[in-house]
């Protein structure tokens, strides 16, 4: 577009100083018009550099200090803490004048139980949310009837658009005591003790979970449902971007109803990857619900009936009283979210941003 | 004609009940099954906020008869301060410190995020097609909206609230500008693709500069797109939560002071929902009804003006 542009600027005659002629001035317009867009796209650019840098700058202390041990360390303990001396066989070890000998144990911070966390919350949600929201893609693309089409999709994407907030307030006052009442607390319970249901009721050593509804479970409940709106949108884009001729090619070689439909999901397997990645970000960064339905106990446990602690919630939980060394291990907590979420839409964008262009090429 | 993809097209090949056509109908009716557990799960949740935050607004002391005779009562939500003292005559309050709040902070950041990100949409689909800028500006845009609210929070917890020693309205509103920018940006560039070249082609063979163009020419024809995009991006920082704990924090009265702890719709919602007394969780109760009501009037009215785009560009 540019080539249409008449004259170019150095062509122009020199300007008399005091004096620009309207044309002149427009040409001064472009160039600031092009040098503030720019801008705006640097800004982006600026943006990712920046979140980066801070984060990395301020998690500095906490990799030095734990290195890579911070990864599968266990404990969260942020103050020192005076213990007892034991002796092998229990007994507590005292000095001479009959005082209980301690030692300190310094501020110590690992976050293997929130990355456990975070990723099989998010990995309860996948296994709800991606045949659910592929059926029901597939039920938009393929069998709704036409009236319907419109107000289903308005509908799940307004859905989509919901504050995470809302769906934390309604994961609190109505899916935790439902959990609570009828699941946790209800007719499972007497099965507990049976081999197939007490790993849900009891940890290693044989202690009961407090089974108030606020657990791994209502957690990954609650970001299925958060992330189906989400994936069930994207990926009715996906199925209805297959060329027509794909799925009647398909019948007409006397493919059944679901041969044709799996044919669709093969087609559009990476578009349809890309969703899932897209879902499994949202939940994985997820914050305000998780919080207010996991329990915010870091913990790792294989029941769902467990409370555990997610990345985020961690964050959210602990940030505002956190200091000094605390903050710094927040931050490096924080800069595993950030590098996690940063793979995962990288990978979904360059999935669907690829499935689109080659099914635009299939047109 | 048959519709060719309805399981009825199994007929014209020829009855045959193998277990292919077994499973694929049967497979047929989960995908119906699946919609409409989506469907009935989504619309309990929905109906859980829509009752209870309603219930906010007409339900009082005396039961849902007062709606008649204190009616004004249900609006108290908009104009009066949270207040936690029962002997209180004008209890349960509001949250009108919230509601003020979250405009101030939407007002603020759309000052800086909507500017900038529409000169990132201008900049991505106008200049510099063949720089090796486009690319990676595109990508990160798209990576950037992608982030974690919470980690964005963090961030500004760092850059602006720890080097100042207090929390500030401006923290919050910069994070809230950071969330907008790339979505602003994407959809800008998307609606300015959808202008047809010939308006710049003329533009420009009328003498028209190329900075002329696109803001009397390219620009105008896609305002309306552009706005509902921008209404996008309010709606989501509207019920933003996680850049705006650590950031604002929140506060329990109306305030003006922009260099202070600053109250947010969304923030005391989630502090409401740890109070004891019902009126209080109400209240959390009725401040999701206003968010999720908004949300749904924005996106009614995106819908409305992307239908209307649709229709005159086929």
């Amino acid at each position: 577009m540019t080539q249409t542009t008449p004259s170019a600027p150095q062509s122009s005659p020199p300007a008399s100083p005091g004096f620009e002629s309207p044309r002149q001035r427009l040409i001064h317009g472009d160039s600031i018009m092009h040098g503030l867009s720019l801008l705006g796209g640097l800004v982006i650019l600026v943006m990712l550099a920046g979140l980066l840098f801070v984060l990395i700058t301020a998690a500095v202390p906490s990799m030095k200090k734990f290195g890579w041990s911070f990864l599968t360390g266990r404990v969260w303990q942020p103050n020192e803490i005076e213990v007892a001396v034991h002796t092998p066989d229990g007994k507590v070890v005292k000095d001479a004048d009959g005082e209980i000998v301690t030692q300190t144990i310094p501020a110590k911070f690992g976050a293997l139980p929130v990355i456990f966390g975070t990723i099989v919350s998010s990995a309860i949600a996948l296994v709800l949310a991606v045949p659910l929201s592929f059926g029901a893609a597939m039920f938009l693309v393929r069998i709704a009837p036409r009236r319907l089409v419109a107000p289903v999709s308005f509908l799940i994407e307004f859905l989509a658009a919901i504050p995470s907030i809302a769906y934390g307030i309604w994961g609190m006052f109505v899916l935790t005591p439902f959990l609570m009442n009828y699941v946790e607390r209800g007719p499972l319970q007497k099965w507990a003790h049976t081999p197939l249901v007490s790993w849900l009721y009891f940890d290693s050593h044989g202690t009961r979970y407090y089974c108030t509804g606020s657990d791994m479970l209502c957690g990954g409940l609650v970001l299925a449902i958060m992330i189906i709106p989400i994936i069930t949108a994207i990926s009715r884009d996906i199925l209805r971007a297959v060329p027509r001729a794909q799925v009647e090619g398909t019948i007409a070689l006397g493919a059944t109803w679901w041969q044709s439909a799996t044919e669709m999901f093969k087609f559009s397997r990476s578009g349809l990857f890309g969703a899932v990645m897209l879902g499994l970000a949202r939940a994985a960064g997820e914050t305000m619900a998780v919080t207010m339905v996991i329990g915010n106990t870091p913990r790792i446990a294989l029941s769902l009936f467990s409370q555990a602690q997610t990345m985020a919630s961690l964050l959210a939980s602990k940030f505002v009283e956190a200091e000094d060394l605390e903050r710094s291990a927040l931050l490096e907590v924080g800069l595993i979210l950030l590098i996690m979420s940063l793979v995962f839409n990288v990978v979904a964008r360059w999935l669907v941003v690829g499935k689109d262009s080659r099914s635009a090429a299939a047109h | 004609m048959t519709q060719i993809s309805a399981p009825a097209s199994i007929n014209l090949i020829g009855k045959r009940n193998t277990s292919a056509h077994v499973v694929s109908r049967a497979m047929y009716a989960t995908c119906i099954v699946f919609a409409v557990i989506i469907l009935a799960i989504l619309a309990i949740v929905t109906g859980y906020l829509l009752f209870i935050g309603i219930s906010n607004f007409i339900w009082h002391d005396g039961g849902w008869g007062q709606i008649f005779t204190h009616w004004h009562g249900s609006l108290s939500f908009f104009y009066r301060e949270p207040i936690s003292d029962r002997k209180d005559a004008l209890f349960p309050g509001g949250m009108a410190n919230g509601v003020l709040g979250t405009i101030v902070l939407i007002g603020l950041a759309s000052i800086v995020g909507i500017p900038l990100g529409m000169l990132c949409g201008v900049y991505l689909a106008e200049y510099d097609q063949k720089s090796f800028l486009t690319a990676p500006v595109r990508f990160v845009a798209d990576v950037v909206a992608g982030v974690p609210s919470i980690v964005v929070g963090i961030l500004f917890y760092e850059l602006l609230v720890l080097p100042f020693h207090r929390n500030s309205a401006w923290a919050g509103a910069a994070a809230l500008a950071f969330i907008m920018i790339p979505i602003i940006a994407r959809t800008t560039e998307e609606m300015l693709r959808l202008v047809p070249n010939s308006y710049r082609e003329a533009s420009m063979g009328l003498g028209g500069t190329k900075a002329g163009t696109i803001m009397r020419v390219v620009i105008p024809a896609a305002l309306g797109s552009i706005v509902t995009g921008v209404m996008l991006a309010v709606a989501r920082i509207a019920g933003e939560t996680a850049p705006l704990l650590f950031t604002v924090v929140g506060n329990n009265s109306i305030t003006w002071n922009l260099n202070d702890r600053f109250p947010a719709l969304t923030v005391q919602v989630y502090n409401y929902t740890n109070r004891n007394t019902p009126e209080e969780k109400l209240l959390a109760w009725g401040g999701i009804l206003v968010l999720i009501s908004l949300i749904f009037v924005l996106n009614l009215a995106i819908r409305y003006a992307t239908r209307q785009r649709g229709g005159g560009a086929h």
